[in-house]
């Protein structure tokens, strides 16, 4: 078996969920240091907060997801033992898994200062909440398209 | 604590600031306790009670209160320090001027009264240290300048000239302080801030009939403004100020004052456009998450409202022409 070709795989498979995780505990917690701020003053907003929060979220979620895909490719799923692939198809499945780590990191810290900014806009006024939802959900289109990408290229290489 | 805390934390604070809709029902209020009865079901209610002039201390209350709130969650305190930094150097005036008289024979002299409780040196440490003449623990170097400024008084028994070396002092204090914070939003505050009170001082100079010569000494440096420009101002005509200002920002103030020859009336009008003026150097942080600085205005936003409430109240309770105090809070937002 071609060790180095599963290593790279699993390489990349680690980083689709350390990256994209990473990137949403720094989002979450930007957003979360400034929900915390907001109901200080305001309890009720507890809700409304929580949405924005959440969104950050979602980038460590692809990147788990990716990794899963992967993980099912080598076949490191279900008890069935590894599939053998030679170093090249190794590389191809590292680099399917960089666009979700990578836009995956990046994406989420900026959603979360995003999500920040959305807050403090719900603070002074609680009727913009669908206006500042929106906000932050276009960087996740981002994040989104990485996700497709990783997933099209990751479908595209054969084991 | 973080700034996106701070900041996040005020922009739910400022939703309990006084507006344009609640002053106007202050002012049209037929009598003090009417509009006491407005102001009890707003945030300075803790405050209330006791006699109907009591309202001036529930103002400073509030006022001590939010900077105390403040001091809990922002994460440099001298932001803070460097807004109670005036209401320090007031109350160092305050008990120099009464020392000054006690020491001249006037036992009833002190002023203590006068005082604020707004400043960041606690006030009864203050009056220790002026009254046992142990100015070791006092910050900016100001043991060193209480020193002189007996000195001048021993020499000219002149306040004025007291006060001077004091706002001197203050002001390169507060530069100081400011550039120490690596925030150039609030360097550039501190910088405008001087040249409002250069602009202030040239107004009033006028009203003296002060030549450039007699009044450069008047004016403090670390503004934008060289004191020397300002003072020349004093050899020109009160209707060119406003172009010969008009290179630089703070010269926009200028345009209260139109073509008006009435200098008395126009100060409060440029005085007022001045205030406005400093606001706005800080409200390029009013879209941002963690600016610092946010801070500052957040506290002149709050000094503002609570100078607009003294003006309302008194106007109330004096029975004063309502018109005249609806133009003088027509800034209100």
């Amino acid at each position: 078996m071609d060790l180095l070709g599963i290593s790279l795989a699993l390489f990349g498979a680690a980083l689709a969920t350390a990256l994209a995780g990473i990137g949403s505990a720094i989002g979450i917690q930007v957003a979360g240091t400034s929900a915390a701020g907001v109901m200080t003053e305001d309890p009720d907003k507890f809700a409304s907060c929580l949405i924005l929060q959440a969104l950050p979220g979602t980038q460590g979620i692809y990147g788990l997801l990716i990794t899963f895909f992967v993980l099912n490719k080598l076949g490191l799923l279900g008890g069935g033992g590894a599939v053998a692939i030679n170093w090249n198809q190794g590389l191809q499945i590292f680099a399917a898994c960089m666009p979700v780590a990578l836009v995956g990191w990046i994406s989420a810290i900026h959603q979360g200062k995003t999500s920040a900014a959305s807050i403090q806009m719900i603070a002074k006024k609680p009727e913009a909440m669908g206006k500042a939802i929106i906000l932050p959900a276009m960087v996740e289109t981002y994040a989104v398209l990485a996700l497709l990408t990783s997933i099209l290229m990751l479908m595209g290489v054969q084991v | 604590m973080s700034y996106v805390y701070a900041v996040s934390r005020l922009r739910g604070m400022e939703n309990h600031f006084l507006d344009a809709s609640f002053f106007a029902r202050l002012i049209d209020s037929p009598t003090l306790e009417d509009a006491l009865k407005s102001l009890s079901e707003t945030s300075y209610s803790r405050w209330l009670g006791g006699a109907d002039g009591a309202f001036d201390r529930a103002i400073d209350e509030e006022m001590i209160d939010v900077c105390k709130e403040l001091s809990q969650f922002v994460p440099d305190q001298e932001l803070i320090t460097i807004f109670k930094m005036p209401h320090d150097f007031h109350n160092v005036k305050v008990l120099l001027k009464s020392l000054f008289r006690v020491r001249g024979g006037d036992l009833e002299g002190r002023r203590h009264e006068l005082l604020s409780r707004l400043g960041s040196i606690p006030l009864e440490e203050l009056i220790t240290a002026l009254e046992s003449e142990e100015y070791a623990f006092l910050p900016w170097n100001l043991g060193d300048i209480i020193k002189r400024c007996w000195l001048l008084w021993e020499q000219a028994k002149n306040p004025q000239h007291v006060e001077l070396l004091l706002d001197h002092h203050l002001f390169a204090s507060m530069l100081k302080l400011a550039e120490s914070l690596d925030v150039p939003a609030v360097v550039a505050w501190v910088r405008n801030k001087i040249d409002a009170e250069n602009l202030r001082s040239l107004v009033r100079l006028q009203r003296m009939n002060y030549t450039a010569m007699d009044g450069e000494p008047f004016f403090h440096f670390g503004g934008n403004l060289r004191p020397d420009d300002v003072a020349r101002l004093l050899n020109e005509p009160v209707e060119t100020w406003g172009n010969l200002l008009s290179h630089t920002d703070i010269g926009s103030a200028f345009e209260a004052m139109g073509d008006r020859s009435d200098l008395r009336a126009a100060l409060s009008d440029v005085s007022r456009a001045l205030d406005e003026h400093l606001i706005r150097v800080l409200e390029s942080s009013k879209y941002a998450t963690d600016a610092p600085e946010y801070i500052l205005l957040f506290l002149l936003n709050k000094e503002a409202e609570a100078q607009a409430l003294r003006i309302a109240l008194v106007s109330v309770a004096n029975d004063l022409d309502r018109e005249f105090t609806r133009r003088l809070l027509s800034h209100v937002r």
